[in-house]
């Protein structure tokens, strides 16, 4: 027989077995064993699709959520908690993700929405990381992290506001911030646009963030630097130049109802600024908005 | 007699299973490329397998009829979850740590994970798994002649040259 099979043959039998492989068939033998005997593994297969309708139900349908969250249990608050959390802990690979989920919204549908939303995100960067372990352990290792969280920046009578977060690690690291900004009375999910009359907010915005990466350039003492000119770089080494924030861009209310417009890691600095928000004064805005209802 | 007979099956099946775990993880393994993707290939195809156990003839084809089950498992849990990472050769580069360049088998290093899965799992069957090239067809539910043409393709993208082929001489 040929060396070279010899030695493939010896790379393939060279994967580590988890230790976790007996327990997952032993596991899987003994539940096969069950569901023979019990020679009826449709009333199982009933009552775990009962069971799972049951949660999906929940989620899915605001008629069944209305009807159970009318039986009191607790005051219906408006809380954020974790929903779920992965995790992975290895000598190179980290995860650590946290998902949040909203609870007691009035508006079910509102409340399904962002909560399906941030599971299937989280989920998503789960399998992600996972896929991205897998194939640099094949391609030999390295190191991978991803930790993805979330938090509470706004919490009042009014405003809900809350940040998830996604730092990746790989030898330097990234961030991205996503916000939602909910209004509790009316139960409405709040977008930059909707709080202004047109799109003049735009460049008021954006024209006013200028200024203060000015300021903050000249402030520092050009330790604070951005990709803007007059802030911090010599006009040649600004390439990629900060010109406008985007009709959807990053922002939250915060407790004193002014509006802050957030930017990620790289996104309008260098990577040491890391993720860099703007508090936008009421002053400058009040022309613009529709209401001094959320930003006062 | 059916029952005795499912319940004999049991018994060579729960053996089979724990003698050869880890050859049937690895095979696993060759097709979702992680630990945990293969762990659940493991564990749903031996829950199929008991499922269906009543239903397999002869306990002699257990071995290739669960093998069967694990390539298929491991196919459907490629498609659906369609892992296809393209990444262009500078990320690569980039993410891939630094390492001392070691210049024996450097061609072999890889060579099997980049050969495309229906060549890589000939190889695979056959040589590692030493089954039968006829099994290997029956496996993968495809033609003997097929399964033939598809081992030299592979052997010949592995650029490995053989006085013999195995299937030939030592199976007959």
């Amino acid at each position: 027989m040929d060396e070279k099979i010899k030695e493939l043959e010896k790379q393939y039998n060279e994967v580590s077995i988890p230790k976790e492989l007996d327990f997952v068939v032993e596991n899987a033998l003994k539940q096969g064993k069950k569901k023979r005997k019990k020679r009826a593994p449709q009333w199982l297969l009933g009552s775990a699709a009962a069971a799972m309708l049951f949660t999906a139900g929940l989620n899915v349908s605001p008629a069944m959520a209305r009807t159970l969250s009318d039986i009191p249990v607790v005051g219906s608050v408006v809380k954020v908690l974790t929903w779920t959390e992965y995790k992975v802990a290895d000598d190179s690979y980290d995860a650590d993700i946290k998902v949040p989920s909203i609870e007691n919204l009035d508006n079910k549908d509102l409340a399904t929405t962002l909560n399906e939303k941030y599971r299937s995100e989280g989920k998503a960067l789960y399998d992600d990381f996972i896929a991205e372990v897998g194939d640099l352990k094949a391609k030999g290792g390295g190191h991978l992290g991803v930790d993805s969280g979330y938090e509470v920046k706004t919490d009042n009578d009014q405003i809900l506001s809350i940040g998830r977060y996604i730092v990746n690690t790989v030898g330097s690291s990234s961030t991205v911030m996503h916000y939602d900004t909910i209004d509790k009375k009316n139960d409405i999910l709040i977008t930059l646009p909707m709080l202004f009359k047109d799109d003049t907010y735009l460049k008021t915005i954006s024209e006013n963030i200028k200024e203060q990466m000015r300021e903050q350039a000249a402030a520092s003492n050009q330790e604070k630097v951005y990709w803007l000119k007059g802030a911090g770089l010599p006009d040649e080494e600004v390439s990629d130049e900060f010109t406008a924030v985007k009709a959807d861009q990053q922002f939250y209310i915060s407790n004193e109802g002014k509006l802050v417009i957030s930017f990620d890691k790289y996104e309008v600095a260098p990577g040491y600024m890391g993720v860099v928000e703007f508090e936008i004064p009421t002053d400058v805005l009040k022309n613009d908005l529709v209401s001094s209802m959320y930003i006062h | 007699m059916k029952t005795r007979n499912a319940f004999q099956h049991e018994e060579v099946f729960v053996q089979l299973i724990r003698e050869q775990k880890e050859r049937f993880y690895l095979l696993a393994y060759s097709y979702t490329k992680n630990e945990q993707d293969a762990l659940d290939v493991v564990q749903d195809s031996i829950q199929k397998a008991m499922l269906s156990l009543d239903r397999l003839e002869n306990v002699e084809y257990m071995k290739s009829w669960f093998y069967k089950i694990v390539v298929r498992t491991s196919i459907d849990f490629l498609r659906k979850h369609k892992r296809l990472h393209v990444t262009d050769d500078d990320t690569l580069q980039y993410l891939t740590p630094a390492q001392e360049d070691i210049y024996e088998n450097v061609d072999l290093e890889h060579a099997l994970d980049e050969l495309p899965i229906m060549y890589r799992e000939v190889v695979i069957l056959h040589y590692f798994e030493d089954l039968k090239l006829a099994d290997v067809a029956n496996i993968l539910n495809i033609k003997l002649s097929t399964a033939k043409s598809r081992l030299y393709k592979a052997l010949k993208l592995l650029k490995i040259q053989l006085e013999d082929v195995k299937g030939e001489t030592a199976h007959g």
